[in-house]
């Protein structure tokens, strides 16, 4: 194992007695970026939040950048962590601007550089706006410039093209190339495996929450 | 970041998101204080004295009112909104303290503006200082916000949480409210003002304590 | 978590003891001496005080049971919690209910704001149906163990003070002269209230283990695939 970015032992995960993932044992090494394939209800979204910290394994064990799951330490390496879902979660009566300010604060990062993030997003006309007056496209949009202003070691991508136009996609390769480029790592997951294999190392498939080739 | 400043950029976006949405200004202010005026039409003014109901009738208000503003909608956190806080490294206790924080704030404006028309529909008799109201009407707040924010945590997402949630608060409310109306009628009583204040002061730290214990479980609960 | 088909003894040989026990608290209930002021309207307070007594009991088991939960995590800490707060609940109703009924011949009146220990009692009732309400509303074990435990310690640190506002409201009001605790008792009454005391707590205990080895919903330790709910469509009728 050593210094892998991700490194899980047969994790399992079981919320009110329904098992979700079973015996995940997976390794991302520096640099690499890894794709997770699978059909709706196969536990992609769980196995992100539980590398993303957020949840606990049930049984197994794993370690994320060097932090051991399930351990207080784990919440230590969570601002190294960007991840991004369907929702953007933006505050809907906040303008895009006081959004990824909010962020920023919180995350020590100058206002400055939140503002030219939102530019290179191609955001900066519209930063004034209300997030609710703004399409999810847009808002979308926004999730990503966050990911590009925390710039995250390890970056967790949940259907990420889902609901972004063309003009988008070099937004994800910027992150990914990032991430490859520092020595960090990507784990990017859709329903769509044609959609991963241009982007990632290594595809896995993931049904009913086991891991297979 | 440090604890205190965090918790003031918390509170800072729910005070701003409040300008914008307007729920307290616009909605359950104007609302308290319809209630302030129903009372008296529903009230035998010949056999009841209305001088005697202002103060029941005021913290009743402001308990009822106080518990809508904590639990107001556009202050309730999506599971995306959250998740983002968690993995910004939010520590849990700050975002708490930021979110009853400004609860606390617009919990004074309602009852800053509800206070006065009290008194103007049912001039009761001799007014506490100002000095001793206001620091009731923060220390109730305070505890209130703290209060209404916790029992906002345990039921979120759930259906049943617009009644849920006050049916919570109400009963553990009660030192507050007696602790407040006591300190505010010793004045024209002759009573003791420093029991009641102290028991203002314990709930308050009682609340504190609770939230700091059960802040980080309760974030577990998020995602 | 113990086994819940081993040791199939504990309930019948609980539910034994305590209806002896019971059996004694009433026999003592019913043949102590009647009281000089209240003549027999004081064996009320045989049911009333223990009943009193299993209330704050169960609230303090609850909170024990959430505690417990936050710090170790396991469900039988939740079931504990559960258990003891619907008892609690059970005998706060009681206590309610036999308060009422002595106030009216020996106070003149079935509720008597008078009495701080009957508010903070109804005000106790309260919170614990509204633990029992949170329980109800949060569908998921994980999440109802842990949010009824953050709310059971909450309880538990705001009742006290509960009961101590109240006594301050008091204050200013008269007090009774004949208040449950301030009886003259004959020493057949201190049989009869110290056997009951005794009684209830069995019966209690009783029940809390009964409740407790109920199989409840299993949660973390479940071995159902996620796919498992949902087969293969089969849309050929039998004959």
């Amino acid at each position: 194992m050593g210094d892998a970015v991700v490194d899980l032992q047969e994790v399992g995960y079981v919320v009110a007695g329904v098992t979700v993932l079973t015996s995940i044992t997976l390794q991302l090494e520096p640099g690499e970026v890894l794709g997770v394939a699978g059909p709706n209800g196969a536990g992609k979204t769980t196995l992100l939040s539980v590398v993303a910290t957020l949840l606990a394994p049930t049984t197994g064990s794993g370690t994320v950048l060097g932090a051991t799951l399930g351990t207080p330490g784990a919440k230590a390496v969570r601002p190294r962590i960007g991840l991004s879902g369907h929702d953007p979660g933006l505050y809907a009566d906040l303008t895009l601007s006081e959004n990824i300010r909010l962020w920023a604060r919180l995350a020590g990062v100058p206002e400055r550089a939140a503002d030219d993030t939102l530019a290179r997003v191609g955001l900066a006309g519209a930063a004034d706006r209300r997030a609710e007056r703004c399409s999810n496209g847009m808002q979308r949009r926004v999730d990503l410039a966050r990911l590009l202003m925390l710039e995250p070691s390890l970056l967790l991508l949940d259907e990420a093209q889902a609901g972004l136009d063309n003009s988008s996609e070099p937004i994800i390769d910027a992150l990914i190339d990032r991430c490859r480029a520092t020595g960090g790592g990507a784990i990017l997951v859709s329903h769509d495996a044609s959609r991963l294999a241009t982007r990632t190392d290594r595809v896995e498939t993931l049904v009913d929450g086991a891991l297979g080739r | 970041m440090n604890f205190w400043s965090q918790a003031l950029v918390i509170a800072r976006r729910d005070l701003r998101i409040e300008a914008r949405a307007g729920e307290v200004t616009g909605v359950i202010l104007p609302f308290a204080a319809i209630a302030v005026f129903v009372v008296p039409l529903a009230t035998d003014t010949l056999t009841v004295r209305l001088a005697d109901l202002g103060w029941p009738v005021y913290w009743l208000v402001s308990l009822l009112f106080g518990m809508s503003v904590a639990l107001r909608n556009s202050a309730t956190e999506s599971p995306t909104q959250r998740r983002h806080l968690l993995l910004l490294g939010v520590d849990p206790v700050a975002r708490f303290a930021g979110r009853a924080g400004a609860a606390a704030v617009l919990m004074i404006a309602v009852m800053s503006v509800t206070a006065p028309l009290m008194v103007l529909f049912y001039d009761p008799d001799g007014l506490p200082p100002i000095a001793l109201w206001a620091g009731v009407v923060v220390l109730f707040s305070t505890g209130l916000a703290m209060l209404a924010t916790l029992a906002g945590d345990v039921t979120v997402g759930l259906r049943a949480r617009s009644m849920l949630a006050p049916l919570l608060v109400a009963p553990l409310a009660v030192p507050l409210v007696v602790g407040s109306a006591r300190a505010v009628e010793s004045v024209g009583r002759g009573t003791s003002t420093l029991g009641p204040l102290m028991l203002l002061v314990i709930a308050d730290l009682g609340l504190a304590i609770s939230a700091i214990v059960t802040a980080q479980p309760l974030e577990e609960a998020t995602t | 978590m113990t086994s819940d088909t081993t040791r199939s003894w504990v309930n019948p040989v609980m539910g034994a003891v305590s209806v002896l026990a019971i059996g004694a608290g009433l026999w003592t209930a019913f043949t102590s001496a009647p009281d000089s002021e209240q003549g027999n309207f004081v064996r009320i307070l045989y049911i009333h005080v223990p009943s009193a007594w299993l209330a704050f009991l169960a609230f303090g088991v609850t909170a024990l049971g959430s505690a417990g939960w936050l710090i170790r995590k396991k469900l039988r800490w939740d079931r504990l919690a559960e258990a003891s707060a619907e008892l609690g609940v059970l005998f706060t109703a009681i206590a309610l209910f036999t308060g009422a009924l002595w106030g009216k011949p020996v106070w003149g009146k079935y509720w008597d704001w008078g009495d701080a220990r009957m508010a903070s009692t109804a005000l106790m009732f309260f919170v614990y149906l509204g633990y029992l309400a949170l329980r109800r509303a949060t569908p998921d074990p994980t999440q109802r163990a842990r949010r009824s435990a953050v709310l059971g310690l909450v309880a538990v640190v705001q009742v006290p003070l509960v009961y101590f506002s109240v006594t301050l409201w008091r204050t200013l009001h008269q007090p009774f002269t004949i208040r449950p605790d301030g009886i003259q008792m004959d020493s057949s009454m201190v049989v009869a209230l110290l056997t009951n005391l005794a009684a209830f707590t069995i019966l209690y205990v009783a029940l809390l283990v009964a409740r407790y080895r109920l199989p409840g919903e299993v949660a973390g330790t479940a071995t159902v695939p996620a796919g498992a709910a949902v087969t293969a469509p089969n849309l050929r009728s039998e004959p």
